[in-house]
C-alpha cells in the first residue's frame, strides 16, 4: 500500500488496467447476446465444422470479382453506406438492393460466414432484404 | 487494369441485370441515369397553400407513413411523425381555425445539424437534412434544438409492417430520426410521398415540390409572385417548407 | 499551519460499508445500463416531448458539483486564501471523482451508447456537445496535473492551479450552454442560463466539500477546527446569494417583456411550479440562506451542514426544473395561437420517471463516492488536522 501511495502514477496505471477490463467485460457481455444467434444458427444448419458452405449465386458475374469481394466487401459497403447517405451518390446497378438479384438469401449467404467466423454486422436489423 | 476489369464487370452486371429484371420496361420509360448524386445546384423546397389544406383531410400524413414504414407504437407520447396535422387557432378565438401540415422544415441554418455532436445530422448539398442514422450516438439534443418537433427518438424495436414499403428500412432503436423529404424518391426524379398524395384523388392539392435553384420550376414561379410565409422566421434558421395563406 | 498529509487507514467497519454501499449503487447503475441497453429506452418514462430526463439530471448535477469541487483548491491557489491550502488535493480530487460520476451517466444514457467512439471520430465544433468532450477531458487531465504539483511538484502548483480555475469556469459555461444556446426552448434560453451555472458549481461544489470534510474527518476522527469550517460557511452564503441574484434578474428580465408572460406565468402555475417554489427557491435559496443567517444554527457545524444539504439538494432542483419544465413546455411555433395536433403541440408534456433512471442516476453517484473513497485511502489527501492559521479571525458571523 505505502509504494502505491507515493506513486500515483503506478495507481494510475492500475485504475487504467481496471476500467479497460471493465471495457472488455462490456463488450464480452455484449458480443454475448449476438454469438447467441450465431449458436443458435449453428444448430440450424448443417454445420459440420469446417468452413461454411455458401448457396451458389444465381447471377453470371458479381460487380467485382469474387477474391476481391470476399477481402473487401465490408469497406466496400461501408464506404459506400458513407457515399450514399452523406453525398446522395445512388448507382443503382450497385446498390445493396441489387446484391439480393443473385444472393437470394442472407442467412444462406452473408449469415454463413458472419457466423462461422463470429461477426454480427446488424445491416439486416433494419435494411429488408429482398427476397 | 483492374479499373477495368471491375468497370467492364460492372457494366456487365448492370445490363445482364437490367435485361433479365425488367425486360420492355427501358423501352417504355426513359432509363433512370444509372448513377447519380446530389447536388448543389439543386435547392429542394415545398410550398404548402394553407387555404387549400382541409381539416380533416390526412392524406399526406397517411402516404408518408406507409412509404417510410414510420412506427406507430400505440402510446401517444412516443410515436413517432414526420408530418403531422396542426390545428391552429387565435387565442381569442375570434378567427377561424387553420389546419396545416407540419414537417421538418430542412432549414438552410439546421439547429438541429449544429448541436449534433457526431454530425449525424447534416445537410445534403440540394439541401436535404438527413440523419445517418449509423452514425446517430442517440444524445437527442437535436430533438431539444428543434423548433418544429419534427424529431423522434425511436424507443422500442420495430418490425418490418405488414404491406410495408421493403424500399425503406425499418428502425433500430435509439437512434434519432425525422422526415427525409422522401430522399430516396427525390433522387430517382420523383416527389416526395406526402406531395404525391395531396395531389392525388385523396387530397386537396395544397402542396408543391420543387427546385427554387431553377427559376422556371412551379414552387420558383408562386414564390416570386404570392406572399409565402415560414413558420418562425424570427429565428433565422431559413426553413425551406413554405406557406401560403397563413 | 499545514500539518502533513496522510492517508486515512481505511480498515475499519464503517469504511467498507460505505465502499459496498457505494458499491451496490455502481452495480445497480450497471444493471439498469444493461437493462436499457437491452430493451431500449422504451423502459424508461422518457417520451418523445421529455427527452432528457432523470439521468441527465443527475449528470449535469454532478457535473455541475465537480467543476464546484474545486473551489477550495482555486481559493487557496488562486484567491491566496490560506486555511484553504490543507484542502487543495481533496479538492482536486473530489473534483474528478464527480466528473467521471457525472460522465459516465451522461454516456451510459445514450440511445446508442456502443457508438460513443463516433465522437471521436467524427467532431462537429459547433456542437456544444463536442466542445464540452475537450472540456471535459482537459477538466480532468488539469485536475490531474494540478494533484500531481501538490503531491510533489510545487512549483508548478500556482500556474497549474490557475489554469484549471479559468479552466473550470470555461467548462461548467459550456454545462450551461448546452441549454442557454438553445433558441427554440423559451425556458432555457438566455445568455445568463450559463452564468448561473457557474455560480451553481461554485454554491454547490462548496456545500459538497464541506459534508464530506465534516464527515470524513469525523469518521476518520481527524481534527477539523470549526473556524475553517465557518469560513466555508461564509463563502457558500455569498455563492449561494450569487445564485439568487442571477436567478432574480433571469425572471426579472423575462417579466419585462410581454413575450414571456406565458411561459413566465406558467412556470408559477404549471405542473412544475411546486418543484420551481419548493425545490429551487425553497431548497436552493430561501432554506440555507435561513439556516446559515441563524444566529445560533449558522454557528453551529450541524447547521451548516443540514444547510449543505439543502444547498446540494436546491442544486438538483434547479437542474432538474430546467430540464424537465424546459422540455416540457410546449414549443411556441406559431406565437400568439393555440396549436393543437395527434403529435402534442400544445400540450405540456407529461413524464413519470421510471425506476431505472434513478437507478442509473445512483450509479453514477456510485462511481464518485467509491473514487472518493478509494482515493482518500490509497492517496495522501486529507491533512491529519485541519486547523486555521494562527491569530485568524473570521470576518463575520451570524
Amino acid at each position: 500500500m505505502r509504494s502505491l501511495q507515493s506513486h500515483p502514477v503506478r495507481f494510475t496505471l492500475l485504475l487504467a488496467l481496471v476500467w479497460a477490463s471493465v471495457l472488455v467485460l462490456s463488450h464480452q457481455v455484449m458480443a454475448s447476446g449476438s454469438s447467441g444467434h450465431a449458436a443458435e444458427a449453428h444448430s440450424h444448419s448443417d454445420y459440420t465444422g469446417g468452413p461454411p458452405e455458401l448457396e451458389k449465386a444465381k447471377g453470371e458475374a458479381c460487380i467485382r470479382p469474387t477474391d476481391w469481394m470476399r477481402r473487401n466487401h465490408m469497406d466496400f459497403l461501408k464506404h459506400r453506406r458513407g457515399q450514399t447517405v452523406r453525398e446522395g451518390l445512388r448507382i443503382r446497378s450497385e446498390s445493396l438492393l441489387k446484391c439480393s438479384e443473385c444472393h437470394q438469401s442472407h442467412e444462406k449467404f452473408c449469415d454463413q460466414c458472419h457466423n462461422y467466423v463470429g461477426v454480427a454486422p446488424n445491416c439486416f436489423e433494419c435494411h429488408i432484404y429482398p427476397k | 487494369m483492374t479499373m477495368d476489369r471491375r468497370t467492364v464487370l460492372g457494366f456487365g452486371g448492370a445490363a445482364v441485370a437490367g435485361v433479365a429484371l425488367a425486360p420492355g420496361m427501358t423501352l417504355i420509360a426513359a432509363p433512370s441515369p444509372d448513377k447519380t448524386e446530389a447536388s448543389g445546384d439543386q435547392r429542394w423546397a415545398m410550398l404548402i397553400d394553407v387555404n387549400k389544406c382541409e381539416t380533416n383531410c390526412t392524406a399526406c400524413t397517411k402516404a408518408c407513413r406507409q412509404e417510410n414504414n414510420v412506427p406507430l407504437f400505440g402510446d401517444a407520447n412516443r410515436d413517432i411523425h414526420w408530418i403531422r396535422k396542426l390545428e391552429i387557432r387565435d387565442k381569442e378565438h375570434k378567427r377561424p381555425s387553420v389546419s396545416l401540415p407540419v414537417l421538418c422544415n430542412h432549414c438552410e441554418n439546421p439547429p438541429c445539424a449544429h448541436v449534433c455532436p457526431t454530425e449525424a445530422t447534416f445537410i445534403r448539398k440540394d439541401g436535404i437534412v438527413l440523419v445517418d442514422k449509423h452514425r446517430c450516438i442517440g444524445c437527442r439534443y437535436c430533438i431539444l434544438a428543434c423548433p418544429y418537433k419534427a424529431r423522434s427518438l425511436v424507443y422500442k424495436k420495430t418490425s418490418f409492417p405488414e404491406g410495408g414499403n421493403p424500399n425503406v428500412p425499418i428502425r433500430a432503436k435509439g437512434v434519432v430520426e425525422k422526415c427525409n423529404f422522401c430522399v430516396h424518391l427525390v433522387d430517382e426524379g420523383k416527389e416526395p410521398a406526402c406531395v404525391q398524395a395531396c395531389n392525388g384523388e385523396e387530397g386537396n392539392k395544397a402542396m408543391v415540390f420543387g427546385d427554387l435553384n431553377d427559376p422556371k420550376s412551379e414552387i420558383s414561379t408562386i414564390i416570386r409572385e404570392v406572399k409565402t410565409q415560414t413558420i418562425r422566421a424570427d429565428l433565422g434558421l431559413k426553413p425551406h417548407v413554405h406557406y401560403k395563406g397563413l | 499551519m499545514l500539518s502533513n498529509f496522510t492517508a486515512i487507514e481505511g480498515r475499519s467497519f464503517g469504511y467498507w460499508r460505505l465502499v459496498i454501499f457505494f458499491g451496490v449503487l455502481v452495480l445497480i447503475g450497471a444493471g439498469s445500463f444493461v437493462a436499457v441497453e437491452v430493451h431500449g429506452h422504451g423502459i424508461t418514462g422518457m417520451n418523445n416531448q421529455i427527452v432528457w430526463g432523470v439521468p441527465h439530471v443527475f449528470a449535469i448535477s454532478l457535473l455541475v458539483m465537480a467543476s464546484g469541487a474545486l473551489n477550495l483548491g482555486s481559493m487557496s491557489t488562486v484567491f491566496a486564501v490560506k486555511q484553504f491550502k490543507q484542502f487543495g488535493r481533496f479538492s482536486a480530487f473530489l473534483a474528478i471523482a464527480l466528473l467521471i460520476g457525472g460522465l459516465a451517466v451522461l454516456m451510459l444514457d445514450l440511445g446508442r451508447p456502443d457508438r460513443l467512439l463516433l465522437t471521436m471520430m467524427h467532431m462537429n465544433f459547433r456542437s456544444m456537445f463536442t466542445l464540452n468532450v475537450f472540456l471535459y477531458s482537459g477538466f480532468i487531465i488539469l485536475c490531474f496535473l494540478y494533484l500531481w504539483s501538490m503531491f510533489e511538484y510545487h512549483q508548478f502548483t500556482k500556474v497549474i492551479g490557475s489554469a484549471a480555475f479559468m479552466w473550470r469556469v470555461i467548462l461548467t459555461t459550456g454545462t450551461g450552454s448546452i441549454f442557454g444556446v438553445l433558441h427554440a426552448r423559451e425556458v432555457f434560453h438566455s445568455a445568463i442560463t450559463a452564468p448561473t451555472f457557474v455560480a451553481l458549481s461554485l454554491s454547490s461544489g462548496t456545500a459538497i466539500s464541506i459534508l464530506l470534510l465534516v464527515t470524513t474527518f469525523k469518521q476518520t476522527k481527524r481534527d477539523l477546527e470549526d473556524k475553517v469550517v465557518f469560513g466555508l460557511r461564509n463563502a457558500l452564503i455569498f455563492f449561494i446569494l450569487l445564485v439568487a441574484y442571477l436567478l432574480v434578474v433571469e425572471k426579472f428580465t423575462k417579466y419585462y417583456s410581454p413575450a414571456f408572460y406565458d411561459v413566465q406565468g406558467w412556470i408559477l402555475t404549471g405542473p412544475y411550479s411546486s418543484l420551481y417554489i419548493f425545490g429551487v427557491w425553497g431548497a436552493a435559496i430561501i432554506i440555507p440562506l435561513a439556516i446559515l443567517f441563524h444566529p445560533s444554527k449558522g454557528n453551529s457545524v450541524s447547521g451548516v451542514m443540514w444547510a449543505s444539504l439543502f444547498s446540494i439538494i436546491g442544486t438538483f432542483s434547479i437542474v432538474a426544473h430546467l430540464l424537465l419544465a424546459g422540455q416540457a413546455y410546449p414549443l411556441n411555433m406559431f406565437p400568439g395561437y393555440e396549436v393543437s395536433s395527434a403529435f402534442m403541440d400544445g400540450v405540456t408534456a407529461t413524464y413519470s420517471p421510471a425506476a431505472v433512471e434513478y437507478m442509473l442516476g445512483f450509479g453514477g453517484i456510485g462511481i464518485a463516492g467509491i473514487i472518493y473513497l478509494l482515493g482518500i485511502k490509497f492517496f495522501r489527501m486529507l491533512p491529519d488536522k485541519a486547523v486555521a492559521p494562527e491569530g485568524y479571525e473570521l470576518p463575520w458571523n451570524p
